[in-house]
């Protein structure tokens, strides 16, 4: 007999009402739950992930070895490093914070939303992990789209919800269909707070979609940088754990996550230190090469650096003063110029020299708005002080130590934003 | 070991290689040859590393130099953004007669192919505009009924599409022949004016543009009254970044077929780019019933690369396009571009043409951060 898949063109819009009347039902017993509950509750599941041994981080990590990109390595150290980095009592100081100085004295209390819609992006999971999370600490429901580069990380964290706690398992819907699919989308933004990753262009279109009275909590795409200072390369041991830890900024996801450096700043660094630090940073990466080995990505997203590597080879061989470090899965460029160039990600670096910092200033800030995290190193305390101030009011969210970018702690705020507070809704008892 | 570059004594000026490639381009004859490919590109690799500096530090730097270079394949190819960022041209400045630029949609920097002289590369884009677009069947009228969706060579002179077209219009067009472009304005009288006058003379004719211009066509044109006679042709060429809107290749062969009432196999892609004297048109006029491809000139060869190793794919696989093009003799042969694709082979496993992907795309698949260009457009928007 011959089996026949037959869809219904509107299955997905309807898998969605019906997830969303499951969340409906399940967050009447949320609601009853207290703040603090609720914190302690999801604090346990982020305990359960960032835990030494976790079982969960374990499957995840075996499971997207056999569906995503990544190299097997890759993904078990990105992991372990991002999520061991999560602190549970961190991350209830942090709603606490948010949360319960708002409500002080009992006149403002959260008002929860009947659900939160999460549209996940990219193909990196602490996002979707965090981002699944948060509206729970608020008393609401979540609908969480897969991206389509990772299914399981929604899968393992509705089961991790499960074991930890049933009732907030309940209130976790993980949802699949297709952008292009009207009805499933017009369905998954009627909630009332809606929670996006994407371009510019995604978040535009998901903006277009909500009217005024719906809360969207966007998080663009960016990218982070590392600027280093002269004093680097006068101490061998500090130069040493800084062209490790950027090679390793470099190699986590493979360069694709926002928190993945695509370029170095160097102020005030000669041109033999410069070439010095490019050789430092391939070296490190030529190491990784073996331990944390890119990922076997698409053509056409490693033709993009093939394309850059190239044009590379070739600025080094015409100026002297240029550099490409090659290697079986990264570039080390270092650049005569500072003209802003493209950024193919998967391991390619492009190395630029500022004169100063108000050099330094003047190149970044047309790309402020996308800047994410800096990481930076080779100053002294005073000077390191005011690159730091400079990088904060250029937009950067972040600013670490080389080797740190990728392992925020879980109370860093994305995109500038409070973690919980975005995605809160409050009444006030007047 | 003495090299096969240095054992070339047959050609060793660039004008006695370019009487020898004129010569091949005008018999006519498609078929491959590729030992006289070898030769003569081997030939111009010798001449191009010894008067293009930054070409000849680029083959030091990589060891691949006519010391040691044996095959073609071996020859170092560079990147179409090169040529943006170096002056690659094998003659001097004041001897620069013509140069063209690339649209720079990628980055403030425009590529330029500087000339020196005109009639190999005149020669090489009609030869390949007369065997793939212009083909007619046994008996069948001429086309020389052409309208262009693109800026006329006066107002764009540095447009090598324009020049493409001007050229096209000097060597084959008669005298209805013109530019229906006014900026960046689609003339929609004059235009429809030459196809009522060809449907009058039940003449075949030929409208050729950018594939944004014809998207432009039919978002503003009247439904109706386009209907072009027997045995016209469409020829779109250029993508769509950086434009408000993007159509799907096969929709917009589809749409502009049903639009001008002729075959979609007369609807023609070519694909081209400023660095190249050469360009590539679909196959679907001179081999109705194979499959629609690329056809590449004889003196041209097309490589599929990966993009990790830089090694050949293997046979029908997906790659990095490389592209040797012996019409390029002033400036750089070999050129390695941005686009994906991959060869498409007959029953024998025999490539006889290609296909292209297009470039790079698809934010999703890269995680969240901010890819390629976008960086760069973002820095460009704000630095306005």
């Amino acid at each position: 007999m011959t089996e026949i898949d037959f869809k219904w063109p509107d299955e997905s819009a309807e898998s969605l009402r019906a997830a969303r009347g499951r969340l409906a039902v399940a967050s009447e017993r949320l609601a009853l739950r207290s703040f603090e509950d609720r914190v302690q509750a999801v604090a346990r599941v982020v305990a359960a992930w960032s835990a030494p041994d976790s079982p969960w981080r374990r499957e995840l990590a075996e499971r997207l070895a056999e569906t995503s990109p990544f190299h097997r390595d890759t993904i078990a150290e990105g992991l372990d490093s991002a999520l061991r980095a999560w602190d549970p009592t961190r991350f209830i100081e942090c709603a606490r914070r948010e949360i319960e100085q708002t409500c002080q004295e009992g006149r403002v209390a959260l008002s929860p939303y009947a659900s939160t819609s999460v549209l996940a992006g990219g193909s990196i999971p602490m996002p979707t992990l965090l981002s699944g999370l948060l509206p729970l600490v608020l008393g609401s429901p979540v609908l969480l789209r897969e991206t389509s580069n990772d299914a399981v990380t929604p899968e393992l964290l509705a089961r991790s919800l499960a074991h930890c706690d049933a009732d907030l398992a309940q209130c976790f819907e993980s949802v699949r269909f297709e952008v292009e699919d009207a009805a499933a989308m017009t369905e998954f933004l009627a909630s009332p707070c809606v929670v996006a990753t994407g371009s510019d262009e995604t978040i535009a279109a998901i903006r277009s979609k909500l009217s005024p009275d719906q809360r969207f909590v966007a998080y663009g795409h960016r990218f982070s940088i590392a600027v280093l200072g002269p004093g680097l390369a006068s101490n061998d041991s500090r130069f040493d754990e800084a062209m490790r830890g950027l090679a390793l900024d470099i190699a986590r996801w493979d360069q694709l996550g926002c928190l993945s450096p695509v370029d170095v700043y160097l102020v005030e660094v000669s041109i033999p230190d410069a070439q010095r630090i490019a050789d430092g940073i391939a070296n490190a990466l030529e190491e990784l090469s073996t331990r944390m080995p890119r990922g076997s990505h698409p053509a056409d997203l490693l033709a993009t650096h093939a394309t850059e590597r190239l044009e590379g080879r070739m600025r080094a061989a015409v100026a002297d003063t240029a550099v490409c470090r090659e290697g079986a899965d990264f570039t080390v460029l270092l650049e005569t110029d500072a003209r802003a160039r493209p950024a193919p990600l998967t391991r390619l670096l492009h190395i630029y020299r500022a004169d100063d910092e108000d050099a330094l200033a003047r190149l970044l800030s047309p790309l402020a708005r996308h800047l994410s995290n800096v990481a930076i190193g080779g100053f002294d305390s005073e000077d390191e002080n005011r690159v730091a101030g400079l990088m904060a009011r250029l937009g950067a969210s972040r600013v670490c130590a080389p080797g740190r970018l990728q392992t925020p702690p879980i109370d860093w705020p994305h995109d500038g934003m409070p973690v919980f507070s975005p995605m809160a809704r409050f009444v006030q008892w007047d | 070991m003495r090299s096969r570059a240095r054992d070339l004594e047959v050609v060793t000026s660039r004008a006695a290689l370019e009487d020898e490639l004129l010569s091949w381009m005008a018999n006519g004859d498609w078929s491959r040859t590729p030992d006289r490919f070898e030769r003569l590109a081997l030939a111009l690799f010798r001449i191009q590393y010894a008067t293009c500096d930054p070409y000849a530090r680029l083959c030091r730097s990589i060891d691949h130099t006519p010391d040691s270079v044996e095959k073609a394949s071996e020859i170092p190819a560079v990147p179409t953004g090169a040529f943006k960022e170096f002056a690659l041209r094998g003659f001097g400045e004041d001897q620069t007669i013509l140069t063209f630029r690339t649209s720079g949609t990628s980055m403030d920097r425009r590529g330029e192919l500087h000339l020196d002289r005109l009639e190999l590369y005149e020669a090489s884009l009609l030869a390949s505009l007369r065997h793939a677009l212009l083909c007619r069947p046994a008996g069948g009228p001429p086309i020389d009924r052409m309208r262009f969706l693109a800026s006329s060579p006066d107002e764009s002179s540095d447009s090598s599409l324009s020049h493409m077209f001007g050229t096209l219009r000097e060597a084959e067009g008669g005298t209805d022949c013109g530019f229906d472009l006014r900026g960046d304005r689609i003339d929609f009288t004059s235009l429809l004016e030459a196809v009522r006058r060809a449907q009058d003379a039940n003449a075949p004719m030929l409208i050729a543009g950018t594939a944004f211009a014809f998207v432009h066509f039919l978002d503003e044109a009247d439904a109706s009254g386009w209907q072009l006679p027997t045995g016209s042709r469409i020829m779109e060429t250029g993508g769509f970044k950086g434009k408000s809107r993007a159509v799907a290749r096969d929709d917009l062969h589809a749409q502009l077929a049903a639009r001008f009432a002729i075959p979609e196999a007369s609807v023609l892609n070519q694909y081209g780019m400023t660095e190249l004297g050469s360009q590539f048109y679909d196959s679907t006029l001179v081999d109705p019933t194979g499959p629609r491809r690329k056809l590449a000139p004889p003196w041209t060869r097309v490589r599929f690369i990966d993009p990790t190793t830089s090694l050949d794919v293997a046979t029908g696989e997906r790659g990095l396009i490389l592209i040797q093009d012996l019409a390029n003799t002033g400036s750089i042969a070999s050129i390695q571009t941005a686009d994906i694709g991959h060869a498409v082979l007959d029953a024998h496993g025999e490539m006889i043409g290609f296909d292209v992907q297009g470039r790079a795309e698809g934010a999703e698949a890269r995680g969240c951060s901010i890819a390629t260009d976008i960086m760069l457009e973002a820095s460009r928007t704000q630095a306005r």
